[in-house]
C-alpha cells in the first residue's frame, strides 16, 4: 500500500516535471499533473485484475487520452498537452534499461525479454492512443 | 479575402514555415497536414494539396483566379517537444480559421511565435524533477530521487550547451549517456546505500524517444505510413545510442568494481 502511494505520487511529481520540461504554461500545470496520477492509476487497477501488461498498458493509455481530449476542449488546446504528461509513467524506461543492464552482462535470455517487453509497451501505448484518436475523429467527420 | 499573386506567394511561404515549426514543436503529423489545409481555405484557397512527413513539406496552393503554385521545404526536426510554442501556434490557427488575418500581422505572430522559446528556469526544474521523481517512481530511495535529480540537472545543461554545436542526435545521446553513466557509476561507488540502476532508470526518462516512437506507432496505425517508418527508425536508432552510451559506462564502471 505504501508502494502505491509513493508511486503515485512520483507519477504525479513526474507528470508536472514532464511538462514543465516541454515549457507548459502554468495554468496547464496542474492538469498535466492528474493526466499522469491518472494513467497510473489505471494501470494499476488494471494490473490487480489481470496478468496480461499489454492490456494494462493500453487501457491505461486510452484513459489518459480521453481525459485529455476532455481538458483540451475546455482549455481550448491541442490535446497532446495533456496526452504527453500522461503517457510518461507508461513509458517502458526500466524495461529499456534492464534490457541493456542484462545485455552487458551476458544474458542475452533476460535482455531478450525485457527487449520484448519494452517494444510490446510502446506497443500497447499507441495503440490505446491510437483507438480513442480514431473514435474521435469518427465523431467529428459526422457533424 | 481576395489575394494578389504576391500576396499568395507569401501566404504559401508563411504556411511552409508554420508547419516547419508545428512539426519543431511535436505535432503530428496529422495535424500539421490538417492545420495548413484550414488556414490556407480561410484565406480562399480553392484547391489544396498538402503533403507532410517529418522531413518535408509540400505544398500546392490555387486561387479560384490563378494557376497553382507549389513550394516544399526540408525540415531538419530533432523530435522535440515545445508545449509554450505548440499552444501559440495552435490559437494562431484557430482565429485565422475564423477570421483570417492581414498577411503581414499573420507573418509577424509567426516570427514572434518562431523567436520565443519555452522558459528555460523551466526547463531546467522540469528536468531536475523528471529525473528524481522517476528514479523513485522505479523503486528508489529518497536518496537515489536525489542523486537523479542533480544529474537530471546535468542532462539539462549539457543539451544546452551541446545544442549550440548542432551535433546530430545519435552522436549527442551517445556522449550524454556515457557522461551520466560514468558520473552515477562513480557517485554509487563512492556513497555506500545508492542504487546506480533506479538513478540511471529515473535520467533516462529524460532523454529515451519513447515519445517518438509511441507517435511512431500513432501514424503507422493512422495511416500515415511513411512518416510513421522513418519516425520509428530514427527513434530506434535514438534509443540504441542511448542504450550503448550507457553499456559503455555500465562496462567501465563494471570493470572498477
Amino acid at each position: 500500500m505504501k508502494d502505491i502511494v509513493i508511486q503515485l505520487l512520483a507519477a504525479f511529481f513526474g507528470g508536472l516535471g514532464v511538462a514543465l520540461l516541454f515549457g507548459m504554461r502554468s495554468r496547464h500545470l496542474l492538469p498535466a499533473a492528474i493526466a499522469g496520477v491518472l494513467s497510473w492509476a489505471v494501470y494499476l487497477g488494471m494490473d490487480a485484475v489481470t496478468d496480461v501488461e499489454f492490456l494494462s498498458c493500453l487501457v491505461a493509455a486510452a484513459v489518459a487520452v480521453i481525459y485529455a481530449e476532455f481538458m483540451a476542449r475546455w482549455r481550448k488546446t491541442p490535446a497532446t498537452l495533456f496526452v504527453i504528461p500522461g503517457m510518461v509513467p507508461l513509458v517502458p524506461g526500466s524495461s529499456l534499461y534492464n534490457t541493456m543492464s542484462y545485455a552487458v552482462r551476458g544474458e542475452m535470455e533476460a535482455a531478450r525479454a525485457y527487449g520484448t517487453k519494452t517494444l510490446l509497451c510502446a506497443l500497447a501505448i499507441a495503440a490505446g492512443i491510437s483507438f480513442v484518436t480514431a473514435l474521435r475523429e469518427l465523431q467529428t467527420k459526422k457533424q | 479575402m481576395t489575394l494578389t499573386k504576391e500576396e499568395q506567394n507569401r501566404l504559401l511561404h508563411g504556411m511552409l514555415e508554420m508547419g516547419d515549426l508545428l512539426l519543431n514543436c511535436g505535432a503530428e503529423v496529422s495535424r500539421v497536414e490538417d492545420t495548413l489545409e484550414r488556414m490556407t481555405r480561410a484565406y480562399g484557397a480553392e484547391h489544396v494539396e498538402v503533403f507532410v512527413i517529418t522531413s518535408i513539406i509540400s505544398m500546392t496552393l490555387a486561387f479560384p483566379d490563378g494557376e497553382p503554385i507549389t513550394e516544399t521545404r526540408r525540415i531538419h526536426s530533432g523530435g522535440g517537444t515545445d508545449f509554450f510554442r505548440l499552444e501559440k501556434l495552435n490559437a494562431l490557427s484557430r482565429e485565422c480559421c475564423i477570421e483570417p488575418l492581414p498577411l503581414p500581422e499573420m507573418r509577424q505572430r509567426l516570427d514572434k511565435i518562431a523567436a520565443g522559446h519555452k522558459p528555460f528556469p523551466a526547463v531546467f526544474w522540469g528536468s531536475v524533477l523528471t529525473g528524481g521523481c522517476f528514479a523513485v517512481f522505479f523503486g528508489g530511495s529518497v536518496w537515489d530521487g536525489l542523486v537523479a535529480a542533480a544529474f537530471g540537472a546535468l542532462i539539462c545543461l549539457m543539451q544546452v550547451w551541446l545544442g549550440r554545436t548542432k551535433l546530430n542526435t545519435v552522436a549527442f545521446n551517445l556522449l550524454v549517456t556515457l557522461i551520466t553513466g560514468l558520473g552515477v557509476g562513480f557517485t554509487t561507488a563512492v556513497i555506500p546505500g545508492l542504487h546506480m540502476d533506479t538513478i540511471i532508470m529515473g535520467d533516462i526518462m529524460l532523454l529515451i524517444p519513447g515519445l517518438a516512437i509511441t507517435n511512431a506507432v500513432r501514424n503507422m496505425l493512422v495511416g500515415d505510413t511513411i512518416s510513421g517508418v522513418v519516425r520509428l527508425l530514427e527513434s530506434l536508432i535514438w534509443a540504441a545510442a542511448l542504450a550503448g552510451g550507457f553499456m559503455v559506462a555500465l562496462v567501465i564502471v563494471g570493470l572498477l568494481h
